[in-house]
């Protein structure tokens, strides 16, 4: 059901894309990650996912309620800021920081033991966690850990 | 040594002599009682300041280098964490240049399925074989001369929580070999396979009912405990199918009873709420037939554990005078901060001290051999945030480093941890293949001692009580060594190998070895005649969560220090390294 919904989505935005061109719907991917380096300097054609609810404090606390109820907290700890797995809390991502392609660690799993959630979530649950992994402030200071040189 | 007499002496049931073993140290804890003794005397406390580096091998692996090396004849064998690379080092060469590595393919999402970092506790040498597991669930054996493969085997599946960093263990034909995954709502068990074949004899689970258990009529007898079903009647419906109970300590195996004894670790979920009952046989000691898995005694130690009280620590098998009696023990240094004696053949308990600071239970009643608990520090999502409970979930010690006993000196030496926590438990929901956890659990340091957060302690198992300690900074995370020379081993979570006297505890040397030490240390004869002590550096275990800061691998994830152990990555990071030290 719930990959239904995003095959649909997808389709959707392929239509749009294609439309705009005014020529035929290419075969594309789901998702675009903006961060990968493009040979040739050339982009593959493809839709790129928005999040609906980007910015949405609503769906944000939602997103925290599931991020518990899917025992996300047991690899990525509370607050999200790491434990087996790595921090979604530090404003830095493996496989792309991107609404789509957080969606896509998320709806179908990633190397390393990221279960793919897709089965189980609707898209539009994924959503709600993207939106609360979004909302997360990285602390200013990540990048520099400093100590007292007189202590001990 | 020659391997056609190495093969003649492994084809005997019963122990070696120890002098004929000393040489080298081929099974995890040295011997099959789990001394961790080696009986070599070159280093002495006289000398043990001379001790210098004589090799260094990085593995090129970042992940926490629990177990050790095993020296057969002379060569040495190193397991690395994930990706479970096995090197064949030929020490009769300059520079101990390699003979083989073997390099499995192991499926990379054991990492994550993995509770706590991806780490290995080593290899078995057994029949011309080195026998281990590979994260992904996979038992192999490879040909301790060729590095061939001979077989593998599926004991375990990543889809239902499973993984399989426990090291092997090898009792006449037998491989015995268990699973990690009590955060992730597995259903325990151990296995025991043809050595010859890799075939799965037989499947022993270690909650359910007696089919499955393997407690047979008339050959399981605990001490404490009657009835049929003991480890179904303790439990709710249904909920023990996915009750934990996992196997990832040490084993050890008396030849004269023919028991291999073994600990489980913790009940699922960590909300106490969701399993009303003792939950056995989680937080528990089995005593099994190797040949067929036959249930003979069980002894749980933590009923109904609400702490997260694994009791996979190493199961240590001494003849000891107990109340001017002598008695076939066994002593064990939970997690729960008890340091018990037991008596081998039949499970009771002789003693129970603590060897920390305990304050969830107030002794062990040794007439039920039950804990009599103090009701304020029982947990549950019901009752919300509970403070201040010690030990930690860690353990007074923690079980993936095991304890040493010397003959010599009649004192068992234990890495231990001075921390207590506050325990928040709840709802749990169980989602195949994610963690099944229920609760959040900062900890402190213990409300004894200096602040240190660990101690590294000689206990005196006959009085039950600690004969010299050595305060420690941080959680003393390694294994220990013990030696004829009357040296003890050990390392620390900053990077600090050291040597102490087993008599007085008193510092005789130390070498800052690059990453914290959550391994365990070995020693062997080299080709040369003199006694050398191996080591694994490169923090990691639980370490890898407790402290994301030693981590700088990865540059899209970034962590803060440890609120309750702020500035270890000032003094370590990641990064495996072998070293070998000598006179």
């Amino acid at each position: 059901m719930a990959v239904r919904s995003v095959r649909r989505l997808v389709t959707a935005l392929a239509l749009v894309a294609a439309c705009r061109g005014g020529g035929p719907a290419p075969a594309a991917p789901a998702v675009r990650y903006g961060q990968h380096v493009f040979a040739g300097g050339a982009a593959p054609p493809g839709a790129t996912f928005e999040n609906p609810y980007r910015g949405d404090r609503a769906s944000a606390a939602q997103g925290e309620a599931i991020f518990g109820a899917m025992n996300c907290d047991g690899c990525h700890g509370g607050g999200a800021t790491g434990w087996v797995g790595p921090s979604l809390a530090d404003g830095r991502w493996r496989f792309g920081g991107s609404d789509g392609a957080i969606f896509q660690s998320i709806y179908y799993g990633r190397p390393h033991g990221m279960p793919a959630y897709g089965g189980l979530l609707s898209s539009d649950v994924v959503w709600k966690l993207v939106t609360y992994l979004e909302s997360l402030q990285p602390p200013p200071d990540l990048p520099t850990e400093a100590w007292d040189t007189s202590a001990r | 040594m020659k391997r056609g007499l190495l093969l003649a002496l492994w084809a005997g049931a019963s122990p070696l002599p120890a002098v004929a073993q000393d040489t080298q140290w081929t099974m995890p804890a040295k011997d099959y009682a789990a001394t961790r003794y080696s009986g070599l005397r070159q280093i002495t406390a006289a000398n043990a300041d001379r001790l210098r580096p004589v090799w260094t091998f990085s593995t090129g692996v970042l992940g926490g280098h629990e177990g050790q090396p095993l020296v057969v004849g002379h060569t040495m064998y190193v397991v690395t964490p994930y990706p479970n690379v096995l090197y064949a080092f030929d020490l009769t060469r300059d520079g101990y240049p390699l003979k083989w590595k073997y390099r499995p393919d192991v499926d990379p999402n054991a990492v994550g399925i993995a509770c706590c970092d991806a780490i290995n506790r080593g290899a078995f040498f057994a029949e011309g074989k080195v026998i281990y597991n590979l994260l992904d669930g996979r038992t192999v054996a490879v040909d301790a001369v060729t590095g061939k493969e001979l077989w593998q085997t599926k004991i375990a599946d990543l889809a239902k929580g499973e993984t399989t960093p426990v090291a092997a263990f090898v009792v006449k034909d037998r491989v015995i070999v268990g699973a990690s995954g009590g955060e992730f709502g597995i259903h325990g068990w151990a296995k025991g396979l043809d050595l010859a074949t890799g075939r799965i004899v037989w499947t022993a689970y270690n909650i359910g009912p007696d089919s499955q258990v393997l407690a047979r009529p008339g050959t399981f007898r605990p001490f404490y405990d009657k009835g049929p079903d003991l480890a179904l009647t303790t439990w709710p419906a249904d909920v023990w199918q996915r009750g934990g109970g996992p196997v990832w300590g040490w084993m050890s195996y008396d030849p004269a009873l023919d028991l291999v004894y073994y600990g489980v670790g913790n009940p699922g979920p960590y909300n106490p709420d969701q399993r009303a009952g003792d939950n056995k046989w989680t937080a528990s000691v089995l005593a099994r037939r190797p040949a067929d898995g036959s249930l003979v005694w069980a002894y749980q130690f933590t009923p109904h554990d609400s702490w997260d009280y694994d009791a996979n620590a190493e199961m240590i098998l001494v003849d000891l005078m107990v109340k001017g009696q002598p008695r076939k023990a066994l002593v064990h240094f939970d997690k729960n901060g008890f340091a018990y004696t037991l008596d081998r053949a039949t499970g009771e308990v002789l003693s129970a001290e603590p060897f920390v600071e305990v304050n969830w239970a107030r002794r062990v009643d040794l007439t039920t051999g039950r804990p009599v608990l103090d009701s304020s520090k029982l947990t549950g999502a019901s009752r919300g945030n509970v403070k201040h409970i010690c030990p930690t979930l860690e353990g007074g010690k923690t079980p993936a480093a095991p304890a040493a006993y010397s003959p010599r000196t009649g004192l068992f030496y234990v890495s231990t941890n001075n921390m207590c926590m506050d325990y928040q438990a709840a709802q749990a929901t169980y989602i195949a293949g994610t963690p099944f956890i229920g609760a959040t659990t900062p900890y402190h340091a213990g409300s004894v001692g200096g602040g240190n957060l660990g101690a590294f302690i000689a206990w005196d198992a006959v009085r039950g009580r600690r004969v010299w300690e050595i305060k420690e900074r941080y959680p003393v995370w390694s294994g220990v060594l013990a030696t004829g020379g009357d040296v003890v081993f050990y390392g620390t979570l900053d990077g600090w190998f050291k040597a102490v006297d087993a008599k007085t505890g008193r510092l005789l040397w130390r070498f800052k070895v690059g990453s914290g030490v959550v391994g365990n240390p070995i020693s062997f004869t080299g080709a040369d005649g003199k006694q050398y002590v191996a080591v694994y550096a490169g923090i990691g275990g639980d370490w890898f969560l407790l402290a994301g800061d030693v981590r700088s691998d990865d540059p899209a994830d970034v962590r803060p220090p440890a609120d309750f152990s702020p500035d270890i990555a000032r003094h370590t990071s990641q990064g495996g390294i072998v070293w070998l030290f000598g006179l």
